[in-house]
């Protein structure tokens, strides 16, 4: 296998202003991730416009955001056990048992535990994207336009089907994201769509403006209703040192945890929310046999670390091959390039080694850098828990205020983004994701013109879309993620009705 | 059958949710059929996606007219003002920057938003004008990132 594109990306990674963009982006992701409300998704949106306008390359910006990304799941574990407030959905599984350890004075052991198998993760899953990322860019070569047409009908499908407890509201939520896509310029025919003539809106809706209005702007007016639950910080006491029994108890979940995380996070759209409780209950199931765990087992706290962090690794499996976003967080970072004018898919490998390799490599320095962060200067990174409210939330405005004012300095861009974080205070009120609209909005275009393209090839003919073995796949696959669900219900009913009736 | 187990006033804003989401879909939709366009490369053209994507939205909106539940309850009275008076500090302040200044309406807005998430009068006061000093010169000097200027203090 050619890995030259490695060597050349490390090359990128170590350069002396790659390597403090990347300590730094670990920091900052470290302590976005351990503040109690905002995770890694905000934390970019926040800081993408701030490190497009500071004119730094594409390569340079991708490690910041793969740094903050990373930093952000290693971070996301401060909150849950100390707070038991995950700062977002991928560290919700890390509470149960991590916050029980906690209450029993193990908090320093628990920190350090979580902390390894978030290494462990995430290194894992680096490795699997060094590997598995050059394979699938070599099979998508072969994707012509009604390939591509097919894949991203099995993303939302497989979104639909895996993310949330209702597919409807993920399904709406990529269908309004499709829809903001299609406003502007049409190129093909030169119309212009829905820009009820207005000339901003004539190169459609500025992703920025879109990312910070539903991230940061309808998070801060959420934050005003969820403060009231604010539980007290738990204090680090007694040892910090994990006893050397406790970790090899953990081997097994680490490893498991970080296989279905890497799994897990190379699905297109299914993030650290599904990995980390798909490999929980997965453990719970192979390794509880006392009913341990959510009583503070240290292995129900190694498992959803390890795949939380694996599945930022392998997130970007197939959003750097094939242009599809592993993740919510990985769409963000699909913007991003876009902003770029970088196109992903499977010519990135060989037309862009450079930013491919250094944002991998970035990811082996960054785990490696953010094991030496976490470890000792936890305590460090504890004290933002303490951060209030009343000081956080005016710094997001300020800093969305600024993100969307110096890429689009008009007035339309920030009434855009207050109309925008408003109507996703009401989506999120109703029980909608916000990562899907991000979704479907980086993949409208792309799916729009890969459907033209199909039919234009074939002068109108839709059985080009289901011609090549390729795509045949793909349906099938698609399908068998649509019936996915039924099946597990169904065989969940069965097993009920099966088993004997305990009081 | 509903699968809702929440509330009634639940179910009623997810019903009231999917109407809005329907209305969405079908003026979408009428506006995409009135794309004007005298050629197009593809037998496709700019109006065929858009439509699909309606008539998607509005089948996805009944079924969630049919199966509402998930929704969070509203927020009522002074909590309800609240949430509504953040983006609308966020506005006044972005009004102001141009006559006043970044630093005066970062002021303004961190100590508004201050107030409004608990903090005191005085604390509110003392971190507005901290945290404007500190973006301030974060972003004009160290990260040299363009800022909405304005005239009073020459900023």
């Amino acid at each position: 296998m050619d890995l030259s594109y490695l060597w050349t990306g490390f090359s990128v990674a170590l350069s002396p202003m790659n390597i403090v963009i990347g300590f730094v982006g670990c920091f900052l992701g470290t302590m976005i991730g351990a503040l109690p409300a905002i995770g890694p998704i905000n934390g970019i949106a926040l800081l993408l416009p701030i490190a497009y306008t500071m004119g730094l390359p594409a390569e340079s910006t991708m490690i910041l955001l793969a740094g903050i990304y990373s930093g952000a799941e290693y971070g996301g574990r401060i909150s849950s056990i100390l707070l038991n407030v995950p700062g977002d959905a991928g560290a919700v599984m890390t509470a149960l048992d991590g916050n029980p350890l906690a209450r029993q004075g193990r908090a320093g052991e628990a920190l350090m535990i979580s902390g390894l198998s978030s290494f462990v993760g995430g290194i894992l899953g680096v490795v699997g994207l060094t590997f598995f990322a050059p394979l699938l860019s070599g099979l998508a070569v072969g994707f012509g336009p009604a390939e591509y047409f097919v894949l991203m009908i099995f993303a939302f499908v497989t979104l639909g089907s895996m993310v949330g407890s209702q597919p409807v509201k993920t399904l709406i939520g990529c269908v309004i994201g499709l829809m903001l896509a299609t406003v502007g310029l049409d190129a093909t025919s030169g119309a212009y769509r829905f820009t009820f003539d207005e000339p901003e809106l004539g190169d459609g809706i500025e992703f920025v403006v879109l990312v910070i209005g539903l991230f940061s702007i309808s998070e801060a007016m959420l934050m005003l209703e969820h403060q009231a639950s604010g539980g007290s910080v738990i204090r680090i006491a007694g040892r910090t040192f994990a006893r050397w029994a406790d970790i090899v108890r953990c081997t097994g979940a680490t490893l498991r945890g970080s296989v279905i995380g890497f799994v897990v996070g190379v699905l297109p759209g299914t993030g650290a929310s599904v990995a980390s409780a798909v490999s929980y209950t997965t453990e719970k199931r192979i390794s509880d046999r006392d009913g341990t765990f959510g009583k503070g087992d240290v292995r129900g706290l190694a498992a959803p670390e390890a795949a939380n962090n694996a599945t930022a690794a392998g997130a970007f499996v197939p959003m750097l091959t094939l242009g599809v976003p592993g993740s919510g967080t990985t769409a963000v970072m699909l913007g991003a390039l876009m902003l770029y004018n970088i196109q992903p898919g499977p010519q990135l490998f060989a037309e862009r080694p450079e930013l491919v390799g250094g944002l991998i490599a970035s990811l082996y320095i960054g785990n490696v850098l953010l094991l030496i962060m976490n470890l000792p200067l936890v305590s460090l990174f504890s004290r933002v828990l303490t951060l209030p409210n009343w000081i956080l939330v005016p710094g997001i405005l300020v800093l969305s205020i600024v993100g969307v004012y110096s890429t689009h300095a008009s007035m339309l861009s920030i009434l855009m983004m207050l109309g925008i974080g408003v109507v996703g205070w009401l989506l999120r009120k109703l029980g909608f994701d916000m990562a899907p609209i991000i979704l479907g909005f980086v993949l409208g275009r792309v799916m729009e013109v890969n459907l033209r393209n199909a039919l234009a090839i074939s002068g109108g003919d839709l059985s080009i879309l289901f011609q090549s073995s390729i795509s045949i796949v793909l349906w099938i696959m698609a399908a068998a993620v649509a019936v996915l669900p039924f099946v597990l219900s169904w065989r969940a009913r069965q097993v009920r009705a099966a088993a004997p009736q305990v009081p | 059958m509903t699968t809702s187990t929440g509330p009634r006033g639940a179910v009623r804003s997810d019903r009231v949710g999917a109407v809005v989401l329907f209305a969405l879909a079908v003026l979408y939709g009428l506006d995409a059929s009135r794309i004007s366009y005298s050629f197009s490369s593809d037998p496709l053209g700019p109006r065929v996606f858009p439509l699909i994507l309606a008539g998607v939205l509005a089948l996805l909106s009944l079924i969630y007219f049919f199966r509402p539940g998930g929704s969070e309850p509203w927020p009522k009275g002074r909590l309800l003002a609240s949430s509504i008076a953040v983006p609308g500090l966020v506005l006044v302040a972005t009004i102001l920057m141009e006559p006043l200044g970044f630093a005066l309406a970062v002021t303004l807005l961190v100590t508004g938003v201050g107030r409004i998430f608990g903090a005191s009068w005085r604390l509110a006061l003392i971190s507005g004008a901290v945290q404007a000093a500190l973006w301030f010169v974060l972003f004009r000097y160290l990260l040299e990132v363009y800022l909405p200027g304005g005239s009073v203090f020459g900023f």
